[in-house]
């Protein structure tokens, strides 16, 4: 049987951690493929139904990326989103999405080291649980049947 | 009109055997309420119950319901050609609906099965289906059947009536489709030459018990317009909260909603319940709302029950006394007062 | 309770006399045992009929969403925390609103009472914190105290913060804090029995969207479940929606909801929807020490933010 490999979808900040993965590339910084990078203007951006459309889609992780506190490249957007990401994360957990699905970090655009170390993290922590189990959006048995 | 007697073991031990004909569809506890329920192996409708929140409008038209599905993978021979969804409708005895509900079918039906269109999967549901009544002894303070064209034991679309006499029951077969089912639960004893006389004496209390009266004649003259212009619409409905509480819980409401749902190449066509109370309900393209108002939502879904339906189908008003809505509104919102105050 | 309605009545029978509202929101008296209906006085004569007990379930600010003209609003505690949200979110202004407070003792809980009958009301009486409640089965008297809903049992503020001309003199607060007992025992179940526990929970949900229609707080133009570009969750009965809908919608409260109970007194189906929006009001109670509605003049939680916020999960 081969290796679970799973999904994740990387919400990354243009500013940041979006600069932090094409650093991690030219220099060369090994994580496994398992992201799809979807990039946006700000973690701020980011709202709790772009994670849920994920989750409905059936991705197995989560990981939102931003700037360091203090770094927004609009002065404040990523402390407005660390509010609204300890209450998603607390919501969902408290569902019965298993803690260690859903990751957040702060990584400035010098940080590829960080960020191939946090993929590393995130990757090997999703593949512990093993494929997502819950909130999956499934087909209607028609569509088998048909 | 052939009156069977069954006492209650009978009942059981019939109800059951009839499950090897029909699938069975009944009345069971769910949660803090009953609710209409396919019957797994060896469960009894519970004939004792007193009311299912939701109606069993459901059985025939379901809160989401599938009705074509389509590929748009090119490679597929019927890329892009909508399919019927392949549903099995095998005979279905449902046992215990009340006679208001049944009657509420057949206005459903005035909607799904016209001259011009029928609608497939209604029809195959509902003609699957034998209807096995159950009277109502004790009306709830909230039942205005009498005033709505049905009753208590109203007989309307059922094929069996059965009463409980408290000691055992009595099941008047009103079709074919009834005795068939009484066949097939092995019912054969003739009830006693009293029976008649006792169904008519426990019809006559049960509605004498009724509190709840609304009377429509004088909206059955006024016009539309003068009705819809009424200066009390906005005062009237103020208490609304536009939730679809009343129309989800109604056994006649029958607007849907149709929507696709795609999943990779495959997708599906639903038919889901859809309610007057929302204002996507009207919402065109263009983005104008013709009822940008939450009152003008309320006033449609009484105009439509009490006037537009009676004026169309002259069946009488679209509204069979069961009293779901006046229960379950949030903010009692009473169709009676409202039926009161256009009837002035 | 008498006096209050007495009271009310002629507070507002005043505003509306003398021109400073021209309309009160209130309750008038409903047709069923146990349930009363929201109601718009427009005249002198109409605040005659206006009435106070605890069968007043419904949030009342919910009703002063956008309007325009000046309006008196009778508002309990809950009432009149979610008028500040109001004030604070630009749904009305200060000026035009003016609250007839009232020192709230707390509503019984509808599926309580029905439990007492022992079946269909057909009668309620409230007399001096004494309830009877009459069915086919007979009468019964229960203290209302045993009666409350959950959120008014553990209510903090059952006293309006906002109080133009209180209708009766501030009752004692029952509690000095939070019970959240029920979202802990939640919160130590492992992931598989918390996805259970809910899927239970919302199983006979039918999308009625009661619980949003009678928050004061879901005032958007176009709610999320009625976007279409992009669709964010199904219309229909796929407990996958549901779900999704319940969760954004606790999420859409958080940090502004009162815990006024009036979704989960609106819930046809008796769901305990205040488990979500509960959890997320702890949340922001344990970690921002916030609490919704106090004043006119903080903006709510996830409207805010300090430099050291809480951030022991992020890497």
């Amino acid at each position: 049987m081969t290796e679970f490999e799973p999904k994740i979808i990387t919400f990354l900040c243009n500013w940041c951690s979006y600069g932090a993965a094409d650093l991690a590339g030219v220099s060369r910084f090994q994580y496994p493929p398992n992201m799809r990078v979807i990039r946006v203007p700000c973690s701020g951006r980011i709202s709790p139904k772009m994670v849920l459309a994920a989750l409905r889609k059936g991705v197995d992780g989560i990981w939102v990326s931003g700037c360091h506190p203090g770094d927004c490249h609009y002065i404040e957007g990523n402390y407005y989103a660390r509010r609204k990401f300890t209450l998603l994360k607390e919501l969902l957990e408290f569902q019965g999405i298993e803690p260690g699905r859903i990751h957040f970090s702060w990584i400035s655009s010098a940080e590829g080291v960080k960020f191939a170390q946090v993929a590393n993290e995130v990757i090997s922590e999703v593949k512990k649980l093993g494929p997502a189990k819950h909130f999956i959006k499934c087909a209607p048995k028609e569509i088998a049947a048909a | 009109m052939k009156i069977l007697h069954i006492d209650k073991a009978s009942w059981d031990k019939g109800v059951l055997k009839s499950g090897e004909t029909y699938r069975l569809t009944g009345p069971v506890k769910d949660k803090d309420t009953h609710a209409f329920k396919n019957l797994n192996d060896g469960e009894l409708p519970d004939m004792g119950y007193v009311e299912t929140k939701m109606s069993p409008k459901a059985l025939l038209f379901p809160r989401s319901e599938v009705m074509l599905t389509y590929s748009t993978n090119p490679h597929d021979g019927n890329c892009n050609i909508m399919k019927e969804a392949s549903k099995a409708y095998p005979p279905r005895a449902v046992i215990g609906i009340r006679p208001f509900d049944a009657k509420a079918i057949q206005l459903v039906k005035l909607n799904f099965d016209t001259e011009e269109y029928k609608d497939p999967y209604w029809l195959k549901a509902y003609e699957a289906c034998t209807f096995v009544g159950l009277a109502i002894n004790q009306p709830s303070i909230t039942d205005f059947s009498t005033s709505c064209n049905t009753g208590p034991f109203d007989e309307t679309g059922l094929d069996v009536l059965v009463v409980d006499t408290g000691h055992g029951f009595l099941a008047k077969i009103l079709s074919t489709k009834g005795q068939a089912w009484a066949d097939a639960a092995g019912f054969n004893i003739e009830a006693g030459a009293d029976a008649a006389s006792k169904i008519t004496a426990m019809k006559k209390e049960a509605e004498a018990n009724i509190v709840s009266k609304i009377s429509v004649d004088k909206i059955a003259g006024k016009t539309v317009l003068e009705l819809f212009d009424a200066g009390h619409w906005e005062d009237t409905a103020f208490g609304c909260i536009n939730c679809g509480t009343c129309t989800f819980a109604c056994p006649t409401c029958w607007c849907f909603d149709i929507q696709d749902e795609t999943y990779g190449t495959q997708g599906v066509r639903i038919k889901n319940w859809d309610s007057c109370m929302t204002g996507l309900f009207t919402m065109h393209g263009s983005g104008h709302n013709p009822r940008e108002y939450p009152y003008q939502r309320t006033r449609q879904r009484f105009m439509h029950k009490l006037k537009y339906f009676m004026d169309k189908y002259q069946e009488g008003i679209m509204c069979v006394g069961c009293g779901r809505c006046i229960k379950q509104c949030p903010a009692n919102i009473d169709i009676r007062e409202i039926c009161n105050t256009m009837n002035q | 309770m008498i006096n209050y309605t007495e009271n009310i009545r002629k507070i507002s029978g005043d505003l509306l006399k003398s021109g400073k509202v021209d309309v009160v929101i209130g309750y008038k008296k409903g047709t069923l045992p146990g349930i009363n209906e929201p109601f718009l006085a427009r005249t002198p004569e109409d605040a005659q009929k206006l009435v106070w007990d605890s069968q007043c379930r419904l949030n009342l600010a919910n009703y002063l969403t956008n309007r325009k003209e000046n309006v008196g609003i009778v508002a309990k505690g809950c009432d009149s925390r979610n008028i500040a949200t109001h004030i604070i979110e630009h749904r009305v202004t200060r000026e035009q609103v003016t609250v007839i407070g009232v020192p709230c003792t707390g509503m019984t809980d509808k599926n309580k009472l029905r439990e007492l009958a022992g079946g269909e009301i057909t009668a309620l009486t409230e007399k001096d914190g004494i309830i009877t409640v009459t069915s086919r089965h007979g009468e019964k008297t229960v203290e209302k105290q045993d009666l409350l809903q959950s959120n008014c049992a553990n209510c903090l503020h059952r006293n309006p913060v906002i109080n133009d001309i209180p209708c009766a003199d501030p009752v004692p607060e029952i509690n000095t804090a939070r019970n959240d007992a029920e979202i802990k025992a939640i919160e130590a179940m492992s992931p598989a029995d918390k996805w259970a526990f809910f899927e239970d929970l919302l199983s006979t949900c039918t999308r009625c969207y009661a619980c949003k229609n009678a928050c004061p707080l879901c005032y958007c133009p176009t709610c999320f479940v009625d976007e279409s570009r992009p669709q964010w969750v199904g219309k229909g009965d796929d407990p996958i929606d549901v779900r999704t809908y319940h969760t954004l919608r606790a999420f859409h409260c958080a940090g502004r909801c009162t815990d006024c109970g009036a979704c989960e007194a609106a819930c046809p189906m008796n769901i305990k929807v205040r488990l979500l929006t509960g959890k997320m009001e702890k949340s922001c109670f344990e970690r921002y020490g916030w609490e919704a509605g106090l004043n006119t003049e903080v903006r709510p939680a996830l409207d805010t933010f300090t430099l050291h916020d809480p951030e022991e999960f992020i890497k």
